[in-house]
């Protein structure tokens, strides 16, 4: 039922899309003013066939596939490199009070900074390539990894870590036992929140600082032009893409909290 | 608390210390700006817009510390204003964002059948960055403020759909079988059951939604703005010639420094109003 809905749910926009893109062809305006110039030939709305026509296009010409993978490679590389960051710094507060303490004014600092404000400093320290878009990424994830691990190490219930001690446990033994596993699921809730983040940031880090093949220049490309099926072909990339991750990221999820169901 | 407030202040005093003395050993203001350049283009950039030429014969008027710093100054760019501007747009997107949001989070809550058609159109529209719409909206609406308005709308929209959702169905869900059950419905059992049961969830997701506004209103104005937080950390300049030229560092800190403390404080007025009106729940 659920399945058989979603599809019809699916089905009938890309149907009304699709009337509504043939109705329009002829009849919306080809020529926009830009404020300061017209440009011609715009497709507000290209029917399916210029869509599928530009999609095989840029797959034939390599251009999507390659700015799929650099973007791919920046997300994945900033998600890996922020995680890896924010989850030792998270877990070392929310274990650690002092640690806590001396990092508050410095996370609610980046907790509050939008992510994209940043970009203009790190192009300024570490240039136009690489460095700064995955650097961006990273403190964007590592942020919110920081504090998921922070709330998973606080959420572990008092009475387990008291049974813990009781049976003398302490220390290494205990974090690597009993809060590692509880704060598991917070952690990894926010590292799904992050790559769904770190997505965002870097299409519009890559559309303000446009200049390597990627989906950002990609897009950037489309607005200079203009060409709308290119626009449309870039966003709805993108959106699968952050997708992709998402289901990537829950079924993981799923794999690695196995035994907390069957502990139930 | 003591401890608390003591370490965070000896953390907050010691790296600003240890930049000071980096900055000022390194010597590259145009990589690490000394603290005293950070607090003189502050200085710059709240003072008045427009300065007046000086007079006649009085040889160096004032210098500002960089180039950026004058780009700005000549536009009439000042902190406050900037601020002020960023602060409108990201209320405006509230403002329209998440009554849309939190209608369509309450629809999707309430109804079983309207969740299986909606929830997979929702997904999709989540998926999409609303910034990368950016270039499209425009083409449609022309060069104005609503391709800069309508991201964050729609970033605010799709942050609150879930919280709600959740708040609706999970929560709400037990109080609402039980009004049910004593005869309660309709406009009754929205108003005082579903809202106020629902709202911690929504309250907990306007936070997250002040967050995602003002990094899709920077994010916008960055874009193309000629005013606003974003225009102020690029300094100006036209769209696709941003961040060609070399940003003075000292304005980037200022502008990041103040956006940080704007979002603070909305987050904070949010916390307070959100203790205030779910206090019931505790």
């Amino acid at each position: 039922m659920r399945v058989r809905r979603a599809v019809i749910a699916l089905l009938s926009l890309a149907v009304i899309y699709g009337i509504a893109a043939e109705i329009g062809r002829g009849r919306l305006p080809d020529r926009i003013w830009m404020g300061s110039h017209y440009v011609e030939n715009i497709q507000l709305l290209p029917t399916f066939r210029s869509l599928a026509e530009e999609g095989s296009f840029l797959i034939e010409s390599n251009i999507l596939v390659d700015s799929i993978a650099v973007s791919a490679r920046r997300v994945l590389f900033g998600l890996v490199l922020g995680s890896l960051a924010g989850i030792l710094l998270g877990l070392a507060t929310g274990w650690a009070a002092r640690v806590e303490y001396l990092a508050d004014p410095w996370v609610t600092f980046f907790r509050f900074t939008p992510a994209l404000a940043l970009l203009p400093l790190y192009v300024v320290w570490f240039g136009y390539g690489e460095t700064s878009k995955v650097l961006l990424i990273a403190t964007n994830v590592a942020v919110v990894t920081l504090l998921g691990a922070h709330q998973g190490v606080r959420g572990v219930p008092r009475v387990y870590l008291e049974a813990a001690a009781s049976l003398g446990a302490k220390g290494w033994l205990v974090f690597r036992k009993i809060v590692l596993p509880l704060a598991f699921p917070d952690i990894f809730a926010s590292v799904r929140v992050a790559a769904g983040l770190a997505w965002v940031t870097i299409v519009v880090a890559e559309l303000i600082d446009a200049r390597m093949p990627s989906l950002g220049y990609l897009l950037a490309l489309a607005g200079a032009y203009p060409r709308v099926p290119t626009m449309l072909i870039g966003i709805a990339t993108v959106g699968a893409l952050v997708l992709v991750f998402d289901l990537l990221a829950l079924l993981l999820h799923a794999r690695a909290t196995r035994w907390m169901k069957r502990a139930a | 608390m003591k401890q608390r407030t003591l370490l965070g202040l000896v953390s907050l005093l010691a790296l600003i210390g240890a930049y000071t003395l980096v900055s000022s050993v390194v010597s590259r203001p145009d990589l690490i700006p000394p603290t005293q350049d950070i607090a003189e283009a502050l200085g710059d950039l709240i003072g008045p817009g427009y300065q007046m030429p000086a007079p006649e014969g009085h040889e160096g008027h004032h210098h500002h510390s960089s180039a950026q710093v004058d780009t700005l100054i000549q536009q009439g760019v000042t902190l406050q204003a900037s601020l002020g501007i960023s602060t409108l747009r990201v209320l405006f997107g509230l403002a329209v964002g998440l009554p849309l949001g939190i209608l369509m989070g309450l629809f999707m809550g309430w109804s079983r059948r309207a969740d299986d058609y909606l929830h997979p159109i929702y997904v999709l529209l989540r998926s999409v960055p609303p910034l990368a719409l950016i270039t499209y909206i425009m083409l449609w609406l022309g060069h104005s403020e609503a391709h800069r308005l309508i991201p964050i709308v729609y970033a605010v929209a799709v942050t609150v759909v879930i919280p709600t959702y959740h708040g609706v169905r999970d929560v709400a869900g037990k109080y609402t079988v039980a009004a049910r059950s004593l005869g309660a419905r309709g406009p009754l059992l929205l108003a005082y059951v579903l809202l106020p049961a629902a709202s911690p969830a929504v309250l907990g997701g306007l936070r997250t939604a002040i967050a995602i506004a003002w990094m899709t209103a920077v994010g916008a104005e960055m874009l193309m703005a000629e005013n606003g937080m974003g225009n102020l950390l690029v300094g100006g300049g036209m769209w696709s010639s941003r961040l060609q030229t070399r940003s003075d560092p000292a304005v980037i800190i200022v502008g990041i420094v103040a956006l940080a403390a704007a979002g603070w404080a909305m987050d904070a007025v949010a916390k307070i109003f959100t203790a205030r009106f779910t206090r019931w729940a505790r």
